[in-house]
Protein backbone atom coordinates (compact mmCIF):
# COMPACT_ATOMS: atom_id res chain seq x y z
CA UNK A 1 0.00 0.00 0.00
CA UNK A 2 2.88 2.34 0.70
CA UNK A 3 4.26 1.65 -2.78
CA UNK A 4 3.90 5.08 -4.46
CA UNK A 5 3.28 3.47 -7.88
CA UNK A 6 0.86 0.85 -6.58
CA UNK A 7 -2.77 0.79 -7.71
CA UNK A 8 -3.98 1.91 -4.28
CA UNK A 9 -1.96 5.12 -4.63
CA UNK A 10 -2.44 5.66 -8.34
CA UNK A 11 -6.23 5.42 -8.17
CA UNK A 12 -6.43 6.81 -4.65
CA UNK A 13 -9.14 9.38 -5.28
CA UNK A 14 -11.32 7.07 -7.39
CA UNK A 15 -11.10 4.26 -4.82
CA UNK A 16 -11.96 6.62 -1.96
CA UNK A 17 -14.98 7.98 -3.80
CA UNK A 18 -16.11 4.48 -4.86
CA UNK A 19 -15.78 3.37 -1.26
CA UNK A 20 -18.07 6.22 -0.25
CA UNK A 21 -20.48 5.58 -3.14
CA UNK A 22 -20.83 1.82 -2.64
CA UNK A 23 -21.84 2.47 0.98
CA UNK A 24 -24.89 4.33 -0.31
CA UNK A 25 -25.48 2.62 -3.65
CA UNK A 26 -26.07 -0.30 -3.68
CA UNK A 27 -25.46 -1.23 -0.02
CA UNK A 28 -27.40 1.53 1.75
CA UNK A 29 -30.34 1.40 -0.65
CA UNK A 30 -30.44 -2.36 -0.29
CA UNK A 31 -30.39 -2.00 3.50
CA UNK A 32 -33.50 0.18 3.35
CA UNK A 33 -35.30 -2.33 1.11
CA UNK A 34 -34.15 -5.29 3.21
CA UNK A 35 -35.36 -3.74 6.46
CA UNK A 36 -38.65 -2.74 4.84
CA UNK A 37 -39.26 -6.35 3.80
CA UNK A 38 -38.17 -7.86 7.10
CA UNK A 39 -40.13 -5.45 9.27
CA UNK A 40 -43.37 -6.65 7.63
CA UNK A 41 -43.37 -9.16 10.50
CA UNK A 42 -44.24 -6.17 12.68
CA UNK A 43 -46.59 -4.18 10.44
CA UNK A 44 -47.68 -6.73 7.83
CA UNK A 45 -50.91 -7.17 9.78
CA UNK A 46 -52.01 -3.91 8.15
CA UNK A 47 -52.14 -5.77 4.86
CA UNK A 48 -55.84 -6.58 4.49
CA UNK A 49 -55.18 -8.65 1.35
CA UNK A 50 -52.89 -11.06 3.16
CA UNK A 51 -53.96 -14.59 4.02
CA UNK A 52 -55.02 -15.14 7.61
CA UNK A 53 -57.42 -13.81 10.18
CA UNK A 54 -55.17 -12.55 12.94
CA UNK A 55 -52.72 -9.66 12.80
CA UNK A 56 -49.71 -11.95 13.14
CA UNK A 57 -50.99 -14.43 10.54
CA UNK A 58 -51.33 -11.61 8.03
CA UNK A 59 -47.83 -10.40 8.93
CA UNK A 60 -46.37 -13.87 8.35
CA UNK A 61 -48.23 -14.14 5.05
CA UNK A 62 -47.11 -10.66 3.92
CA UNK A 63 -43.49 -11.48 4.70
CA UNK A 64 -43.76 -14.79 2.83
CA UNK A 65 -45.39 -13.01 -0.09
CA UNK A 66 -42.55 -10.44 -0.21
CA UNK A 67 -39.86 -13.14 -0.03
CA UNK A 68 -41.51 -15.12 -2.82
CA UNK A 69 -41.78 -11.94 -4.88
CA UNK A 70 -38.04 -11.23 -4.45
CA UNK A 71 -37.22 -14.82 -5.36
CA UNK A 72 -39.05 -14.39 -8.65
CA UNK A 73 -36.87 -11.43 -9.64
CA UNK A 74 -35.17 -12.16 -12.96
CA UNK A 75 -31.37 -12.47 -12.78
CA UNK A 76 -31.55 -12.45 -8.99
CA UNK A 77 -28.15 -14.11 -8.68
CA UNK A 78 -26.59 -11.29 -10.71
CA UNK A 79 -28.11 -8.72 -8.34
CA UNK A 80 -26.86 -10.72 -5.38
CA UNK A 81 -23.34 -11.01 -6.76
CA UNK A 82 -23.27 -7.24 -7.36
CA UNK A 83 -24.27 -6.74 -3.74
CA UNK A 84 -21.76 -9.22 -2.36
CA UNK A 85 -18.97 -7.69 -4.46
CA UNK A 86 -19.93 -4.19 -3.30
CA UNK A 87 -19.98 -5.29 0.34
CA UNK A 88 -16.60 -7.01 -0.03
CA UNK A 89 -15.12 -3.93 -1.74
CA UNK A 90 -16.53 -1.55 0.89
CA UNK A 91 -15.35 -3.85 3.71
CA UNK A 92 -11.81 -4.44 2.50
CA UNK A 93 -11.13 -0.79 1.68
CA UNK A 94 -12.93 0.26 4.87
CA UNK A 95 -10.62 -1.84 7.01
CA UNK A 96 -7.53 -0.56 5.16
CA UNK A 97 -8.67 3.04 5.69
CA UNK A 98 -9.72 2.45 9.30
CA UNK A 99 -6.42 0.95 10.41
CA UNK A 100 -4.59 3.95 8.91
CA UNK A 101 -5.85 6.10 11.80
CA UNK A 102 -5.18 6.11 15.52
CA UNK A 103 -8.19 6.73 17.76
CA UNK A 104 -7.70 9.26 20.56
CA UNK A 105 -11.11 9.31 22.23
CA UNK A 106 -9.58 9.29 25.70
CA UNK A 107 -8.07 12.75 25.26
CA UNK A 108 -10.60 14.36 22.94
CA UNK A 109 -14.13 13.54 24.06
CA UNK A 110 -16.05 15.33 21.32
CA UNK A 111 -19.23 14.00 19.73
CA UNK A 112 -17.61 13.93 16.29
CA UNK A 113 -14.66 11.97 17.63
CA UNK A 114 -17.02 9.45 19.25
CA UNK A 115 -18.82 9.00 15.93
CA UNK A 116 -15.45 8.54 14.19
CA UNK A 117 -14.66 5.72 16.63
CA UNK A 118 -18.15 4.19 16.37
CA UNK A 119 -18.05 4.28 12.57
CA UNK A 120 -14.95 2.06 12.65
CA UNK A 121 -16.12 -0.27 15.41
CA UNK A 122 -19.55 -0.73 13.79
CA UNK A 123 -17.76 -1.40 10.51
CA UNK A 124 -15.63 -4.19 11.98
CA UNK A 125 -18.56 -5.84 13.79
CA UNK A 126 -20.80 -5.21 10.78
CA UNK A 127 -18.47 -7.21 8.51
CA UNK A 128 -18.62 -10.18 10.90
CA UNK A 129 -22.37 -9.89 11.19
CA UNK A 130 -23.05 -9.62 7.45
CA UNK A 131 -20.75 -12.56 6.78
CA UNK A 132 -22.54 -14.71 9.37
CA UNK A 133 -25.92 -13.54 8.10
CA UNK A 134 -25.23 -14.34 4.42
CA UNK A 135 -23.29 -17.55 5.15
CA UNK A 136 -26.01 -19.06 7.30
CA UNK A 137 -29.23 -17.81 5.73
CA UNK A 138 -28.21 -17.51 2.09
CA UNK A 139 -25.36 -19.94 1.49
CA UNK A 140 -26.82 -22.53 3.86
CA UNK A 141 -23.86 -23.05 6.19
CA UNK A 142 -26.13 -24.76 8.68
CA UNK A 143 -23.20 -25.90 10.84
CA UNK A 144 -23.03 -22.28 12.01
CA UNK A 145 -26.72 -22.25 12.97
CA UNK A 146 -27.63 -23.52 16.45
CA UNK A 147 -30.20 -26.24 15.89
CA UNK A 148 -28.98 -26.59 12.31
CA UNK A 149 -32.14 -25.21 10.68
CA UNK A 150 -31.71 -24.34 7.02
CA UNK A 151 -33.46 -21.17 5.94
CA UNK A 152 -35.85 -21.69 3.05
CA UNK A 153 -37.54 -18.98 0.99
CA UNK A 154 -40.57 -21.24 0.78
CA UNK A 155 -40.97 -21.18 4.55
CA UNK A 156 -39.40 -17.79 5.06
CA UNK A 157 -40.82 -16.74 8.42
CA UNK A 158 -40.80 -20.11 10.20
CA UNK A 159 -37.26 -21.13 9.26
CA UNK A 160 -35.97 -17.65 10.06
CA UNK A 161 -37.61 -17.79 13.49
CA UNK A 162 -36.00 -21.19 14.09
CA UNK A 163 -32.58 -19.91 12.99
CA UNK A 164 -32.83 -16.99 15.43
CA UNK A 165 -34.20 -19.09 18.30
CA UNK A 166 -31.86 -22.07 17.97
CA UNK A 167 -34.61 -24.66 17.46
CA UNK A 168 -38.11 -25.14 16.11
CA UNK A 169 -39.44 -25.76 19.61
CA UNK A 170 -38.26 -23.12 22.04
CA UNK A 171 -35.51 -20.57 22.62
CA UNK A 172 -32.17 -22.28 23.28
CA UNK A 173 -29.15 -20.64 24.93
CA UNK A 174 -27.25 -20.52 21.64
CA UNK A 175 -30.38 -19.25 19.96
CA UNK A 176 -30.37 -16.34 22.38
CA UNK A 177 -26.73 -15.64 21.48
CA UNK A 178 -27.66 -15.54 17.78
CA UNK A 179 -30.69 -13.33 18.43
CA UNK A 180 -28.61 -10.89 20.48
CA UNK A 181 -25.91 -10.91 17.81
CA UNK A 182 -28.57 -10.02 15.27
CA UNK A 183 -29.89 -7.22 17.45
CA UNK A 184 -26.41 -5.77 17.97
CA UNK A 185 -25.48 -6.35 14.33
CA UNK A 186 -28.44 -4.54 12.80
CA UNK A 187 -28.17 -1.71 15.34
CA UNK A 188 -24.54 -1.16 14.41
CA UNK A 189 -25.17 -1.35 10.68
CA UNK A 190 -28.02 1.15 10.81
CA UNK A 191 -25.79 3.55 12.74
CA UNK A 192 -22.96 2.94 10.27
CA UNK A 193 -25.23 3.76 7.35
CA UNK A 194 -26.79 6.88 8.88
CA UNK A 195 -23.44 8.26 10.07
CA UNK A 196 -21.78 7.30 6.78
CA UNK A 197 -24.48 9.21 4.91
CA UNK A 198 -23.67 12.26 7.05
CA UNK A 199 -19.90 12.12 6.47
CA UNK A 200 -20.33 11.26 2.77
CA UNK A 201 -22.02 14.64 2.29
CA UNK A 202 -18.87 16.36 3.60
CA UNK A 203 -16.56 14.07 1.62
CA UNK A 204 -18.30 14.80 -1.68
CA UNK A 205 -18.74 18.46 -0.80
CA UNK A 206 -22.53 18.64 -0.56
CA UNK A 207 -22.46 20.13 2.93
CA UNK A 208 -19.87 22.82 3.54
CA UNK A 209 -21.13 25.32 6.12
CA UNK A 210 -21.53 24.25 9.72
CA UNK A 211 -25.28 24.90 9.57
CA UNK A 212 -25.63 22.77 6.44
CA UNK A 213 -23.74 19.95 8.12
CA UNK A 214 -26.04 20.29 11.11
CA UNK A 215 -29.22 20.24 9.02
CA UNK A 216 -28.07 17.20 7.06
CA UNK A 217 -27.13 15.63 10.39
CA UNK A 218 -30.73 15.92 11.58
CA UNK A 219 -31.95 14.40 8.31
CA UNK A 220 -29.54 11.47 8.66
CA UNK A 221 -30.49 11.02 12.31
CA UNK A 222 -34.18 10.92 11.38
CA UNK A 223 -33.54 8.35 8.65
CA UNK A 224 -31.36 6.36 11.06
CA UNK A 225 -34.04 6.44 13.77
CA UNK A 226 -36.67 5.22 11.31
CA UNK A 227 -34.45 2.40 10.06
CA UNK A 228 -33.51 1.53 13.64
CA UNK A 229 -37.17 1.04 14.57
CA UNK A 230 -37.61 -1.19 11.51
CA UNK A 231 -34.45 -3.15 12.30
CA UNK A 232 -35.39 -3.73 15.94
CA UNK A 233 -38.97 -4.63 14.99
CA UNK A 234 -37.64 -7.21 12.51
CA UNK A 235 -35.26 -8.90 14.96
CA UNK A 236 -37.68 -8.86 17.88
CA UNK A 237 -40.52 -9.94 15.61
CA UNK A 238 -38.75 -13.04 14.30
CA UNK A 239 -37.00 -13.88 17.57
CA UNK A 240 -40.38 -14.09 19.29
CA UNK A 241 -42.29 -15.70 16.41
CA UNK A 242 -43.87 -19.11 17.04
CA UNK A 243 -42.46 -21.65 14.55
CA UNK A 244 -45.62 -23.76 14.33
CA UNK A 245 -47.91 -20.79 13.78
CA UNK A 246 -45.70 -19.46 10.99
CA UNK A 247 -45.46 -22.91 9.43
CA UNK A 248 -49.23 -23.25 9.44
CA UNK A 249 -49.74 -19.96 7.60
CA UNK A 250 -47.03 -20.82 5.06
CA UNK A 251 -48.48 -24.28 4.37
CA UNK A 252 -51.94 -22.81 4.00
CA UNK A 253 -50.59 -20.31 1.46
CA UNK A 254 -48.88 -23.10 -0.48
CA UNK A 255 -52.06 -25.19 -0.67
CA UNK A 256 -53.71 -22.66 -2.92
CA UNK A 257 -55.18 -19.96 -0.74
CA UNK A 258 -52.86 -17.47 -2.35
CA UNK A 259 -53.46 -15.03 -3.84
CA UNK A 260 -56.41 -14.05 -1.72
CA UNK A 261 -59.43 -12.86 -3.75
CA UNK A 262 -59.32 -9.14 -4.30
CA UNK A 263 -62.93 -8.44 -5.19
CA UNK A 264 -65.90 -9.35 -3.08
CA UNK A 265 -68.82 -9.08 -5.52
CA UNK A 266 -71.21 -11.97 -5.73
CA UNK A 267 -69.69 -13.47 -8.83
CA UNK A 268 -66.16 -13.94 -7.50
CA UNK A 269 -67.38 -14.98 -4.10
CA UNK A 270 -69.22 -17.84 -5.69
CA UNK A 271 -66.22 -18.71 -7.79
CA UNK A 272 -63.97 -18.82 -4.74
CA UNK A 273 -66.45 -20.91 -2.88
CA UNK A 274 -66.56 -23.41 -5.70
CA UNK A 275 -62.80 -23.43 -5.86
CA UNK A 276 -62.60 -24.15 -2.17
CA UNK A 277 -65.04 -26.97 -2.56
CA UNK A 278 -62.92 -28.59 -5.20
CA UNK A 279 -59.89 -28.20 -2.94
CA UNK A 280 -61.71 -29.71 -0.03
CA UNK B 1 -23.29 16.93 26.37
CA UNK B 2 -23.04 18.68 23.01
CA UNK B 3 -19.72 19.95 21.74
CA UNK B 4 -20.69 23.56 22.34
CA UNK B 5 -21.63 22.71 25.92
CA UNK B 6 -18.39 20.80 26.43
CA UNK B 7 -16.53 23.87 25.24
CA UNK B 8 -18.48 26.19 27.52
CA UNK B 9 -17.98 23.78 30.38
CA UNK B 10 -14.24 23.89 29.83
CA UNK B 11 -14.24 27.68 29.78
CA UNK B 12 -16.52 27.83 32.86
CA UNK B 13 -14.30 25.39 34.70
CA UNK B 14 -11.21 27.41 33.92
CA UNK B 15 -12.92 30.63 35.06
CA UNK B 16 -14.06 28.93 38.27
CA UNK B 17 -10.52 27.66 38.87
CA UNK B 18 -9.18 31.19 38.47
CA UNK B 19 -11.54 32.43 41.19
CA UNK B 20 -10.46 29.80 43.71
CA UNK B 21 -6.71 30.08 42.95
CA UNK B 22 -4.71 30.17 46.20
CA UNK B 23 -1.99 32.81 46.61
CA UNK B 24 1.55 31.68 47.43
CA UNK B 25 0.98 28.05 46.46
CA UNK B 26 3.32 25.65 44.71
CA UNK B 27 2.19 23.30 41.94
CA UNK B 28 3.77 20.18 40.46
CA UNK B 29 4.84 20.03 36.82
CA UNK B 30 5.03 16.48 35.56
CA UNK B 31 7.06 16.67 32.37
CA UNK B 32 7.73 14.03 29.73
CA UNK B 33 11.42 14.37 28.92
CA UNK B 34 13.61 13.07 26.12
CA UNK B 35 17.32 13.78 25.61
CA UNK B 36 17.25 13.73 21.82
CA UNK B 37 15.85 12.16 18.64
CA UNK B 38 15.46 8.41 19.05
CA UNK B 39 16.30 8.51 22.76
CA UNK B 40 13.89 6.98 25.29
CA UNK B 41 11.55 9.28 27.20
CA UNK B 42 11.11 9.54 30.94
CA UNK B 43 8.91 11.49 33.38
CA UNK B 44 10.31 14.08 35.80
CA UNK B 45 8.37 16.20 38.27
CA UNK B 46 9.18 19.69 39.49
CA UNK B 47 7.66 21.72 42.32
CA UNK B 48 7.20 25.31 41.15
CA UNK B 49 6.08 28.31 43.26
CA UNK B 50 3.28 30.14 41.42
CA UNK B 51 3.66 33.87 40.88
CA UNK B 52 0.75 36.12 40.04
CA UNK B 53 -0.30 35.65 36.41
CA UNK B 54 2.10 32.74 35.90
CA UNK B 55 1.75 30.67 32.76
CA UNK B 56 3.39 27.45 31.58
CA UNK B 57 6.30 29.27 29.88
CA UNK B 58 7.11 31.39 32.95
CA UNK B 59 7.01 28.19 35.02
CA UNK B 60 9.34 26.46 32.56
CA UNK B 61 11.71 29.41 32.93
CA UNK B 62 11.66 28.92 36.71
CA UNK B 63 12.46 25.21 36.21
CA UNK B 64 15.34 26.14 33.86
CA UNK B 65 16.79 28.27 36.64
CA UNK B 66 16.16 25.58 39.31
CA UNK B 67 16.45 22.21 37.56
CA UNK B 68 15.86 20.03 40.63
CA UNK B 69 13.19 17.32 40.60
CA UNK B 70 10.69 16.69 43.40
CA UNK B 71 12.95 13.81 44.53
CA UNK B 72 15.71 16.38 45.07
CA UNK B 73 18.01 15.21 42.29
CA UNK B 74 19.63 17.78 40.03
CA UNK B 75 18.78 17.39 36.36
CA UNK B 76 19.20 19.25 33.08
CA UNK B 77 16.95 22.25 32.35
CA UNK B 78 13.80 21.33 30.42
CA UNK B 79 13.97 22.44 26.78
CA UNK B 80 10.96 23.99 25.02
CA UNK B 81 10.27 26.05 21.92
CA UNK B 82 8.57 29.43 21.95
CA UNK B 83 8.48 32.71 20.09
CA UNK B 84 5.89 35.44 20.39
CA UNK B 85 4.48 34.57 23.85
CA UNK B 86 1.08 35.95 22.77
CA UNK B 87 -0.49 32.98 20.97
CA UNK B 88 0.16 34.10 17.41
CA UNK B 89 3.31 32.19 16.39
CA UNK B 90 2.36 28.63 17.35
CA UNK B 91 5.89 27.60 18.35
CA UNK B 92 5.13 26.77 22.00
CA UNK B 93 2.34 24.28 21.19
CA UNK B 94 2.45 21.23 23.49
CA UNK B 95 0.16 18.70 25.13
CA UNK B 96 -1.02 20.05 28.49
CA UNK B 97 -3.06 17.73 30.73
CA UNK B 98 -3.56 15.44 27.76
CA UNK B 99 -4.81 18.08 25.34
CA UNK B 100 -2.96 20.16 22.80
CA UNK B 101 -2.72 23.95 23.13
CA UNK B 102 -0.28 26.84 23.29
CA UNK B 103 1.69 26.89 26.53
CA UNK B 104 2.27 30.67 26.56
CA UNK B 105 -1.45 31.41 26.95
CA UNK B 106 -1.98 28.59 29.44
CA UNK B 107 -2.49 30.23 32.84
CA UNK B 108 -1.52 28.22 35.92
CA UNK B 109 -4.48 29.67 37.88
CA UNK B 110 -6.88 28.06 35.39
CA UNK B 111 -5.23 24.64 35.42
CA UNK B 112 -3.84 24.22 38.95
CA UNK B 113 -5.65 26.51 41.43
CA UNK B 114 -4.75 24.63 44.63
CA UNK B 115 -1.54 23.76 46.46
CA UNK B 116 0.07 20.63 44.99
CA UNK B 117 -2.14 20.46 41.86
CA UNK B 118 -0.42 18.71 38.98
CA UNK B 119 0.05 20.01 35.42
CA UNK B 120 1.26 17.43 32.89
CA UNK B 121 3.39 18.62 29.98
CA UNK B 122 4.19 16.44 26.96
CA UNK B 123 5.61 17.23 23.53
CA UNK B 124 3.19 16.90 20.60
CA UNK B 125 3.03 13.21 19.66
CA UNK B 126 2.66 13.61 15.88
CA UNK B 127 6.07 15.23 15.30
CA UNK B 128 9.60 13.98 16.03
CA UNK B 129 10.96 15.23 19.35
CA UNK B 130 14.14 17.27 19.14
CA UNK B 131 14.47 17.50 22.89
CA UNK B 132 12.01 17.43 25.82
CA UNK B 133 9.01 19.60 24.79
CA UNK B 134 10.60 20.86 21.57
CA UNK B 135 9.41 19.12 18.39
CA UNK B 136 10.32 19.35 14.72
CA UNK B 137 7.27 20.62 12.79
CA UNK B 138 8.90 20.39 9.34
CA UNK B 139 6.20 18.08 7.98
CA UNK B 140 3.56 20.69 8.78
CA UNK B 141 5.38 23.27 6.62
CA UNK B 142 6.15 20.77 3.86
CA UNK B 143 2.39 20.17 3.60
CA UNK B 144 1.93 23.88 2.83
CA UNK B 145 4.47 23.54 0.00
CA UNK B 146 2.64 20.43 -1.20
CA UNK B 147 -0.64 22.34 -1.65
CA UNK B 148 1.12 25.46 -3.01
CA UNK B 149 -0.22 27.68 -0.23
CA UNK B 150 0.89 30.93 -1.79
CA UNK B 151 -0.04 33.55 -4.39
CA UNK B 152 2.01 33.22 -7.59
CA UNK B 153 3.23 36.78 -8.16
CA UNK B 154 6.90 36.21 -9.04
CA UNK B 155 7.49 37.04 -12.70
CA UNK B 156 9.27 39.27 -15.15
CA UNK B 157 6.57 41.89 -15.55
CA UNK B 158 4.07 43.83 -13.47
CA UNK B 159 0.77 41.93 -13.24
CA UNK B 160 -1.17 45.03 -12.33
CA UNK B 161 -3.77 45.47 -9.61
CA UNK B 162 -5.57 42.39 -8.32
CA UNK B 163 -9.30 41.77 -8.78
CA UNK B 164 -11.87 43.53 -6.58
CA UNK B 165 -12.75 41.94 -3.27
CA UNK B 166 -16.15 42.20 -1.52
CA UNK B 167 -16.16 42.82 2.24
CA UNK B 168 -18.07 39.54 2.81
CA UNK B 169 -15.56 37.51 0.85
CA UNK B 170 -12.70 39.31 2.55
CA UNK B 171 -14.16 38.41 5.96
CA UNK B 172 -14.48 34.76 4.99
CA UNK B 173 -10.86 34.68 3.88
CA UNK B 174 -9.69 36.61 6.93
CA UNK B 175 -10.91 33.81 9.20
CA UNK B 176 -8.85 31.31 7.21
CA UNK B 177 -5.80 33.60 7.13
CA UNK B 178 -5.51 33.50 10.93
CA UNK B 179 -3.83 30.07 10.81
CA UNK B 180 -0.46 30.22 12.60
CA UNK B 181 0.67 26.68 11.65
CA UNK B 182 0.80 25.66 15.31
CA UNK B 183 -0.15 22.00 14.73
CA UNK B 184 -3.07 21.71 17.20
CA UNK B 185 -5.41 20.41 14.47
CA UNK B 186 -2.86 17.74 13.51
CA UNK B 187 -2.11 16.65 17.07
CA UNK B 188 -5.83 16.14 17.81
CA UNK B 189 -6.58 14.41 14.48
CA UNK B 190 -6.98 10.62 14.73
CA UNK B 191 -6.23 10.33 11.02
CA UNK B 192 -2.94 12.28 11.17
CA UNK B 193 -0.32 9.88 12.43
CA UNK B 194 3.38 10.35 13.13
CA UNK B 195 5.51 9.76 10.03
CA UNK B 196 9.27 9.82 10.66
CA UNK B 197 10.32 8.97 7.09
CA UNK B 198 10.46 12.24 5.10
CA UNK B 199 10.08 10.30 1.83
CA UNK B 200 6.56 9.36 2.88
CA UNK B 201 5.39 12.85 3.82
CA UNK B 202 4.04 13.58 0.35
CA UNK B 203 1.72 10.56 0.43
CA UNK B 204 0.71 10.79 4.10
CA UNK B 205 -2.36 12.72 5.27
CA UNK B 206 -1.78 16.38 4.57
CA UNK B 207 -3.82 17.64 7.55
CA UNK B 208 -6.59 20.18 8.18
CA UNK B 209 -4.31 23.24 8.24
CA UNK B 210 -3.01 22.65 4.68
CA UNK B 211 -6.50 21.85 3.33
CA UNK B 212 -7.74 25.12 4.82
CA UNK B 213 -4.77 27.09 3.45
CA UNK B 214 -5.37 25.61 0.00
CA UNK B 215 -8.93 26.91 0.24
CA UNK B 216 -7.68 30.34 1.37
CA UNK B 217 -5.43 30.68 -1.68
CA UNK B 218 -8.03 29.16 -4.04
CA UNK B 219 -10.31 31.99 -2.91
CA UNK B 220 -7.65 34.63 -3.61
CA UNK B 221 -8.11 36.56 -6.85
CA UNK B 222 -4.61 35.83 -8.08
CA UNK B 223 -3.93 32.74 -5.99
CA UNK B 224 -6.69 30.82 -7.74
CA UNK B 225 -4.45 30.46 -10.79
CA UNK B 226 -2.95 27.45 -9.00
CA UNK B 227 -6.36 25.96 -8.10
CA UNK B 228 -5.98 22.96 -10.42
CA UNK B 229 -2.53 22.11 -9.10
CA UNK B 230 -3.78 22.37 -5.52
CA UNK B 231 -6.68 20.04 -6.28
CA UNK B 232 -4.31 17.63 -8.01
CA UNK B 233 -2.23 17.47 -4.84
CA UNK B 234 -5.31 17.19 -2.61
CA UNK B 235 -6.85 14.40 -4.74
CA UNK B 236 -3.76 12.24 -4.38
CA UNK B 237 -2.77 9.84 -1.62
CA UNK B 238 -2.93 11.61 1.74
CA UNK B 239 -5.19 14.30 0.29
CA UNK B 240 -8.52 15.61 1.53
CA UNK B 241 -10.26 12.25 1.05
CA UNK B 242 -8.10 10.74 3.82
CA UNK B 243 -10.07 12.87 6.29
CA UNK B 244 -12.12 10.65 8.62
CA UNK B 245 -14.51 13.44 9.70
CA UNK B 246 -13.80 13.16 13.42
CA UNK B 247 -13.81 16.99 13.39
CA UNK B 248 -11.45 17.33 16.35
CA UNK B 249 -9.43 19.87 14.33
CA UNK B 250 -12.08 22.56 14.48
CA UNK B 251 -12.63 21.96 18.21
CA UNK B 252 -8.98 22.43 19.20
CA UNK B 253 -8.06 25.23 16.78
CA UNK B 254 -6.95 28.15 19.02
CA UNK B 255 -7.95 30.62 16.29
CA UNK B 256 -11.44 29.17 15.75
CA UNK B 257 -10.79 28.65 12.04
CA UNK B 258 -13.72 26.83 10.35
CA UNK B 259 -11.46 23.91 9.34
CA UNK B 260 -14.31 21.46 8.74
CA UNK B 261 -15.97 23.93 6.38
CA UNK B 262 -12.69 24.12 4.48
CA UNK B 263 -12.60 20.32 4.30
CA UNK B 264 -16.15 20.32 2.87
CA UNK B 265 -15.27 23.08 0.39
CA UNK B 266 -12.10 21.33 -0.79
CA UNK B 267 -14.07 18.05 -0.94
CA UNK B 268 -16.49 19.77 -3.32
CA UNK B 269 -13.60 21.29 -5.28
CA UNK B 270 -11.87 17.94 -5.77
CA UNK B 271 -15.16 16.25 -6.75
CA UNK B 272 -15.78 18.86 -9.48
CA UNK B 273 -12.10 18.79 -10.47
CA UNK B 274 -12.27 14.99 -10.91
CA UNK B 275 -15.49 15.16 -12.95
CA UNK B 276 -13.97 17.84 -15.22
CA UNK B 277 -10.85 15.75 -15.68
CA UNK B 278 -12.94 12.68 -16.49
CA UNK B 279 -14.75 14.43 -19.32
CA UNK B 280 -12.10 16.88 -20.51
CA UNK B 281 -8.87 15.04 -19.78
CA UNK B 282 -5.98 16.43 -17.78
CA UNK B 283 -4.86 19.91 -18.68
Amino acid sequence: MSNPDGPMQKHHFLLRRLHSLTGILPIGVFLIMHLTTNSTIAWGGLNGRAHGDGWLDRAIATFQHEVSFINETPLLLLIEITLWASIAFHSILGVIYAVSGNMNNGSYKYGGNTRYMLQRVTGYVGILFIFYHIATLRWGWTWLVPGGVKWSHENAASTLAAALQGSTEQFTEWGLVVAIFYFVGVTMLVFHFANGLWTAAITWGFTISRSAQKRWGYACAALGAGLMVMAWASVVGFATLDYDQAREVEEAMKSGHEPVPQMTDDHTETATAEHSNIDG
Amino acid sequence: MSDAEAHAYDADMRRANRRKAVDGRSVIFKIKRCDGPGKPSRWESFKVPVEEGANVISSLKWIAANPVTTEGSKTTPVVWDSGCLEEVCGACTMVINGRVRQSCSCLIDEYAPLEGDVITLEPMSKFPVIRDLWVDRDRLFSALTRVKAWVPIDGTYNMGAGPKESPEHQQMRYALSECMSCGCCLEACPQYTKVEDEEKWDTSFVGAHAISQARLFNEHGTGKQLKGERYDALSGPGGVSDCGNAQNCVKVCPKGIPLTESIGAVGRGTTIHAIKQFFQGKK
